[in-house]
């Protein structure tokens, strides 16, 4: 378990619908501080700027689904050892097993309830080397 | 008289016993292929039809007799033996008219088989009674006429009743027992010594009248069992022209491709669904090797495959080829091949059938990307849904009026219910499409009560309902999927909730059983009704439509539990609670 809270989480999602409801969910629910990232072909960028403890990816996006930019982050010193979180529709359970195994630190299917988001990060976050 | 007749008809029965004996086993066959009763309709026939010779015989015989023995003594006797004679002629003649008009004389070829032995033996006694009365009383010449009279009748009753050896054995022996008393204490040496030849001669005319007979029986067998083979053949033979067109129009008419080949892959022939299939005329492939419906590519791989057939000539089915079309196109056909071999191993031909399954793989590619959509398209927009009525509902924003509020709840309920209904249905299509996969692990029973009942204490608050464990839960491990026994445990916890009435409690118990672990689920609802009973577990059925309105639910969901309860080796019920309610439970093979 990391020794500091939960805090900076950075979001890779294409619906601002859902950003929104994220960004509300996670800061007044869970009181982090959250970067959003609508375009993942600036994901890296962000990322490396922002400096977040978690990343959440979504799966389906224009210009590079969220495995892709996964792997792409795994190749990066900057970015490879972040915890990264998928949150996705779409995904079968054997497409989820399939991510963890690559190194996912966990998986979240929508919808999502956004008043237990913060804590469903958290109990992935405690269960963290 | 019966006593007489059933005697003829035993000694009959002896006689084909013996005849039996002498015949070898190849008459076997055609014995037990001819109907006894028909054979015996047929003697009794020929006996018959003799019967009119042999009367006019008789009569001839008897008045040359009479008017020989007239000129002698004993005129009254000889009278009185002349009437006896007329009125054996007379009697006959009624029984062959009798027998003539008889309409059913075959069926009852037995009765009148037996009459004619009757009349056989009264025809014999007459003569018999000539020998005793007359042959002591006349002078040598006479008495020579009588011997020669009475050896004819004897003899002449030999043809006559050949058909049946015992009715002559009767009718000689009462010709041959007074004429040889008459003999035998005549006090002549030469008579008694006639006397000692006349049962030889009687024995020898039996002997052969037996004989004669079995000949006649193995005739008339051999025709009724000729005749009965000719109808078997044309039967069999109609059967096989029935099967024969039968089999035709199965292939002519199939709505799927039949192609026969030969042992080299020859096709020898094609039906009309195999045309339409391919766009060739059968008779531009017949002949051609299969291949030719074989895509190029494919062609090594099908020489492989063909091999091993004609090799092991075990059938294969499901078996799907990509073909090429006359017009260049390619059809997806799904196969069935058929070795068919012969009594001796040899590969005769081989039939396939095809079935066209482009569509269907089309339409099985869109239902999957439909669902695939469904799964996405109405998830995202349902999550911003469901997510910005949480946000408010739970007070994250702060206040909001009373009936604003309220109105946020209705919205948020029924997004859920709306989600609940996709979930299921994709649920239930991953079921029945066979997509679905489980996760199958061992799971404690009383840690997955539990953690059902807390996961659904928010349902049963809704509905002020409460979830009790009813006595100690069992510590024991089933080998089950944990989040699919998850749901299914929601569903009974939920319907139960929905049902019960305010402030009831809701009571689950576990329960060991021979080779499997009870878990029940026990409401005090209103019950099930008589009428809903047998759909309890069928897709989008709800006792009552307007529960749906007021209390959720999709409908889907007790379906989707059996067969996932299935799916794990399990079974589900249901049964009516003592005291009022419902007990819905299921059974989990235990692990070992």
């Amino acid at each position: 378990m990391p020794e500091r809270p939960l805090n900076k989480i950075c979001y890779v999602e294409d619906d601002e619908d859902i950003q929104r409801i994220v960004r509300m969910s996670l800061e007044r629910v869970g009181k982090m501080t959250v970067e959003i990232v609508t375009d993942p072909l600036r994901a890296i960028d962000a990322m490396k700027a922002f400096g977040p403890d978690l990343v959440m990816l979504d799966w389906m996006m224009p210009g590079m689904d969220g495995p892709t930019l996964f792997r792409k982050m795994k190749q990066l010193p900057e970015t490879s050892a972040l915890p990264v979180v998928f949150i996705t529709a779409k995904a079968t359970q054997r497409d989820m097993d399939e991510l963890v195994a690559l190194g996912a630190a966990g998986t979240i299917s929508k919808p999502f309830s956004p008043k237990d988001l913060p804590d469903q990060l958290r109990s992935i976050w405690a269960k963290l080397p | 008289m019966s006593s007489l007749a059933n005697g003829i008809e035993s000694a009959e029965r002896a006689g084909e016993a013996a005849a039996r004996g002498t015949a070898a086993a190849v008459s076997a066959d055609i014995r037990d292929r001819a109907d006894p009763a028909l054979v015996r309709a047929d003697r009794v026939e020929q006996l018959y039809s003799q019967l009119p010779l042999g009367l006019t015989a008789t009569v001839v015989i008897g008045v040359i007799a009479a008017i020989e023995l007239h000129e002698g003594r004993l005129i009254e006797l000889v009278y009185f033996w002349g009437g006896l004679l007329g009125l054996v002629v007379v009697l006959h003649g009624l029984l062959y008219l009798g027998y003539r008009n008889d309409a059913r004389r075959r069926e009852n070829s037995a009765q009148w088989l037996r009459w004619l032995g009757i009349g056989a033996f009264a025809a014999g006694a007459v003569w018999g009674f000539a020998a005793a009365v007359f042959f002591p009383s006349h002078a040598d010449e006479r008495q020579v006429f009588l011997a020669f009279l009475l050896a004819g009748a004897l003899s002449g009753g030999i043809p006559m009743y050949a058909a049946s050896w015992p009715i002559f054995a009767a009718y000689a022996a009462a010709i041959a027992l007074p004429f040889t008393y008459v003999l035998a204490t005549f006090g002549n040496r030469l008579f008694a010594e006639i006397a000692l030849l006349i049962p030889l001669f009687y024995g020898a005319s039996v002997a052969i009248a037996f004989r004669l007979n079995g000949v006649f029986l193995s005739g008339y067998r051999l025709r009724h069992a000729y005749q009965r083979q000719l109808v078997e053949l044309e039967e069999a033979r109609r059967q096989i022209e029935a099967s024969g067109r039968k089999l035709a129009l199965f292939f002519e008419r199939s709505p799927i491709a039949v192609l026969e080949l030969d042992a080299k892959g020859i096709i020898q022939e094609m039906n009309q669904a195999g045309e339409l299939l391919f766009g060739y005329a059968a008779p531009e492939l017949i002949g051609q090797p299969v291949t030719r419906l074989v895509l190029p590519k494919y062609q090594p791989e099908f020489e492989g495959e063909w091999g091993k057939l004609v090799a092991t000539r075990a059938p294969l089915a499901g078996l799907k080829v990509r073909n090429p079309r006359r017009d260049g196109l390619t059809v997806v056909c799904e196969w069935t091949v058929t070795p068919l071999v012969n009594r001796e191993g040899q590969l005769i031909s081989v039939i396939a059938q095809g079935r066209d399954i482009t569509a269907q793989l089309e339409a099985e590619r869109l239902k999957k990307e439909f669902t695939s959509t469904l799964s996405h398209e109405l998830r995202t927009p349902l999550t911003s849904i469901i997510g910005s009525l949480q946000l408010i509902n739970a007070g994250v924003l702060g206040e909001v009026p009373k009936d604003v509020a309220e109105l946020t709840e209705v919205a948020e309920r029924n997004g859920q219910r709306l989600l609940d209904l996709i979930n299921d249905i994709l649920d239930i299509e991953k079921i029945e499409s066979g997509k679905l996969t489980l996760n199958p692990q061992v799971i404690r029973v009383d840690e997955l009560v539990r953690e059902a009942m807390v996961l659904n204490k928010g349902f049963g608050d809704r509905f002020k309902v409460r979830f009790e464990a009813r006595g100690e839960l069992l510590a024991r491990e089933v080998s089950a999927d944990r989040k699919r026994l998850l749901q299914v445990m929601t569903n009974l916890l939920s319907n139960a909730a929905k049902f019960s009435p305010e402030g009831e409690v809701v009571e689950i118990t576990t329960e060991e059983l021979a080779e499997c672990l009870r878990v029940g689920v026990h409401d005090r609802g209103p019950g099930i009704p008589e009428a809903f009973r047998a759909r309890v577990f069928g897709r989008f059925n709800q006792a009552d439509s307007t529960t749906s309105r007021q209390k959720g639910g999709t409908g889907l969901g007790l379906a989707i539990c059996k067969r996932l309860v299935e799916m794990m080796q399990g079974r589900i019920g249901f049964q009516d609670r003592p005291g009022g309610g419902t007990t819905f439970w299921f059974e989990l093979p235990r692990h070992a």
